[in-house]
């Protein structure tokens, strides 16, 4: 059963069309990551998936159930937030939960203390929420949504504002759930923190899937990772990179190589390059496979802010086989 | 974050799929938690308790009374009339600021605090969350205005005492009847309240302006006002719910007289089933996308709404004279004539002078005139009573003219002050010798403008 699908949804904005004929389906279980630049129209679908805006045209189920606007039963079984999640500052953490619980009828403190304890506010609910850091409203926002017990979790950007413990137990919390069986579409323009998470993806690109399958179809397709290489002689180790099959590289323009190359591959160059004399100084990850997929998908998106311009034409190069 | 609990995985169809019965209930309940716990709110409830009881207070320490008030010369002489007193200034100014402080925010605070995201995504609708936002808010505006009353009740009860109360034809209310009667005065605001509740709820949600919502209510209660005194005609003012404020004053007559009240309770629901129409129509078609850049930065919200408004107020002052007058010269020489003579029976009766029962002074019948280009309608009046007193050696009696300066509102309620050459003064000793109220140094009535 389809715990989600979403065809043909269209929305503009005045003159701004940002959903044009997205489609999007999640089996149950799933875990989904939603992915594109900023603006690609990552909040506008989760904004429609919720019934907080009303698509120009298309159509929404939910758990085969479909989902009409401005209100519907379909929602049952859905929770999340949509951009950073937002409380009555002027409440405690635990008096904003007991008010969701009392609209989701499903008032309980032994409920709202597990919700707080489980995204590590127990010591904190009864603050003010104005006194919250970004990263504790963004665990109330999960500890929200966990009160509801939904069987479908959408997420907008989860790990905004968590430090890194936090990422990484939001990271735990994610496969935990989808563990039990909660379909889970989580939305990022970060890939790096939700390539882990999920088993598959959906990139977006001005308002339009521009890619949607597994994570085993994304790597199987996904270009090699780029790194930036600082070592003792860097005409040699060009050479020895025209001698090793898979790797690719060119000078880059802040020194050093750009290099692309699977991490397999990787390894037996760097040792080729000690065994030359090539002392390897420093390595840089710059994009991981899905990384360099995402930003050869969008490329006129953002991208890191260390990547060499060699990069792109790398990733040009690595996409057309060549 | 440590996950030790496990999620089960329902089918459709089980409880977890099933949005729980009772939405607008757990919505309302979430909105009176929400507002019961905002400062604003609390101070609002603590003024509603307290000042009538500093006002009660200042009375007791000074002389002076708010004569231009309906009984407000009579706040020394009975504690109901203090309450009176409070709830006249409640309808005109306290009821638009508490709607305001209360509801006209309800709906543009959670765009402030941007948790409309919040509220719409769990288990309540849109609907749900309207009504029950919708039904917190009348519930507090009511409850705060009902607190106002029974505060002003208890203030003048104790402070000044539950002495009988003069009604408006003259003679005395008994001190229960006094009482029920002022709380049934009360009540009257009641529909008007819920109006201008659901107006700051339509400026809350067209506008998505707090400060707009909290004001516009107040504002639009003193353009109703200046309204009241435009124009002769009496179905543009009571289109108004500035106008449903003061229908209680035909309970304080004898016979008392429902045609405003009633009239004041049909428009009160007219503008809220209008106000609550387009606000539900403005709020159920709202996309929640986020707040767009031109809706923060711009001012073409307000501006329309202010425009509109306007227009709205021009177009009811414009309107000013349609229909009939509710103020001619004969209702209120009707109303003045048999009031002037009970009030004089009440003062005799204070000097402790013997009055029969049923005894009535000779009158001739007065007359009445309108300081104005027209005859008729509300404004300054001049009404010439003639008495006849038995002068010593005078066959027959002659009649002495007493003149009053008569202020009359477009609802036919007057205020009657005459110079003291016949009257006396506003105060004089009573047969106990206490200092009290002369009845008929100002003579307050109603009468029915319809």
């Amino acid at each position: 059963m389809a715990a989600l699908r979403a065809s043909g949804i269209v929305k503009r904005f005045e003159t701004v069309c940002a959903l044009d004929s997205v489609d999007l389906a999640l089996e149950t279980g799933q875990v989904r990551g939603l992915l594109g630049p900023n603006g690609a129209g990552k909040t506008t679908l989760l904004r429609v998936l919720f019934g907080l805006v009303a698509p120009d045209a298309g159509k929404v189920e939910l758990f085969d159930r479909p989902l009409e606007w401005p209100e519907s039963d379909a929602l049952e079984g859905v929770a999340g937030f949509v951009e950073d999640p937002s409380f009555y500052p002027y409440l405690s953490g635990r008096v904003n939960l007991e008010l969701l619980a009392e609209l989701d009828g499903r008032a309980g403190t032994a409920k709202i203390d597990d919700a707080l304890a489980r995204v590590g506010l127990a010591g904190r609910g009864d603050d003010r929420v104005n006194g919250y850091s970004t990263g504790m409203k963004q665990r109330l926002g999960i500890a929200a949504a966990l009160l509801r017990e939904p069987r479908l979790l959408l997420l907008d950007e989860p790990s905004a504002g968590l430090d890194p413990a936090g990422v990484r137990d939001m990271g735990e919390l994610v496969r935990e759930l989808a563990g039990h069986g909660v379909t889970i579409l989580l939305s990022s323009h970060q890939i790096v923190e939700v390539e882990g998470m999920c088993d598959s993806f959906t990139m977006l690109r001005r308002g339009r899937v521009v890619w949607d399958g597994t994570a085993e179809q994304l790597r199987a397709q996904a270009p090699a990772s780029a790194y930036h290489m600082h070592c003792s002689d860097d005409a040699r180790a060009l050479e020895l990179a025209g001698q090793q099959r898979g790797v690719r590289a060119t000078p880059s323009q802040r020194g050093g190589l750009a290099l692309a190359v699977d991490l397999g591959v990787l390894d037996s160059y760097v040792l080729a390059l000690g065994s030359a004399g090539v002392a390897v100084r420093r390595l840089e990850l710059l994009a991981s496979p899905v990384e360099s997929m995402f930003f050869a998908l969008t490329s006129d998106s953002e991208r890191p802010r260390n990547e060499p311009p060699e990069l792109a034409e790398l990733d040009r190069r690595a996409l057309a086989g060549t | 974050m440590s996950t030790t609990s496990v999620l089960p995985v329902d089918a459709p169809g089980s409880s977890a799929f099933t949005r729980p019965e009772d939405g607008i209930r757990r919505a309302y309940r979430a909105e009176v938690r929400k507002l019961s716990s905002q400062i604003v709110i609390r101070v609002v409830a603590l003024l509603c308790l307290a000042v009538p009881f500093i006002f009660a207070a200042l009375l007791k320490v000074q002389s002076g009374a708010p004569a231009d008030t309906l009984y407000g010369v009579w706040v020394h002489s009975s504690g109901f009339a203090v309450s009176l007193v409070v709830l006249a200034s409640a309808g005109a100014w306290g009821v638009p600021l508490i709607a305001g402080a209360v509801a006209g925010d309800i709906f543009s605070s959670e765009d402030r605090y941007g948790t409309w995201k919040l509220v719409l995504t769990r288990s309540c609708t849109r609907s749900d969350v309207f009504v029950g936002k919708l039904l917190a808010a009348a519930t507090f505006v009511v409850g705060l205005q009902l607190l106002t009353g029974l505060a002003s009740m208890a203030a003048g009860v104790l402070l000044v005492g539950a002495q009988s109360l003069v009604n408006l034809n003259g003679t005395l209310f008994s001190p229960g009847h006094s009482a029920l009667l002022v709380f049934l005065s009360w009540l009257t605001l009641i529909p008007p309240a819920i109006a201008f509740t659901a107006v700051a709820v339509l400026l809350s949600i067209a506008t998505r302006n707090g400060i707009l919502g909290v004001i516009a209510p107040f504002a639009l209660a003193l353009a109703m006002q200046l309204l009241l005194l435009v124009g002769t005609g009496i179905w543009s003012h009571l289109l108004l719910i500035g106008a449903a404020v003061f229908a209680w004053h035909g309970l304080f007559n004898v016979h008392a007289y429902l045609g405003p009240l009633l009239v004041g309770v049909a428009v009160s629901v007219i503008w809220t089933v209008v106000c609550i129409d387009v606000s539900w129509a403005l709020l159920r078609r709202r996309d929640f996308a986020g707040t767009p850049v031109s809706r923060r930065q711009g001012w073409g919200g307000p501006v329309r709404v202010v425009v509109a408004i306007t227009a709205a107020v021009a177009l009811i002052a414009i309107a000013g004279n349609w229909g009939p007058a509710g103020v001619t010269a004969k209702r209120l020489r009707t109303d003045l004539t048999p009031a002037f003579n009970q009030l004089t029976v009440l003062q005799q009766r204070e000097l402790g002078r013997h009055v029969p029962a049923g005894a009535k002074l000779t009158l001739v019948l007065p007359t009445c005139n309108r300081r104005g280009s027209v005859p008729y309608g509300p404004g300054e009046w001049i009404c010439t009573i003639y008495v006849q007193t038995p002068s010593p050696g005078a066959l027959p009696s002659q009649p002495t003219a007493v003149a009053y300066d008569v202020s009359v509102n477009w609802d036919g309620c007057y205020k009657a002050q005459s110079p003291p050459a016949f009257i006396g003064q506003q105060m004089m000793r009573d047969a106990h010798g206490h200092n009290v109220v002369n009845p008929l140094y100002t003579i307050y009535g109603c009468f029915d403008p319809l």
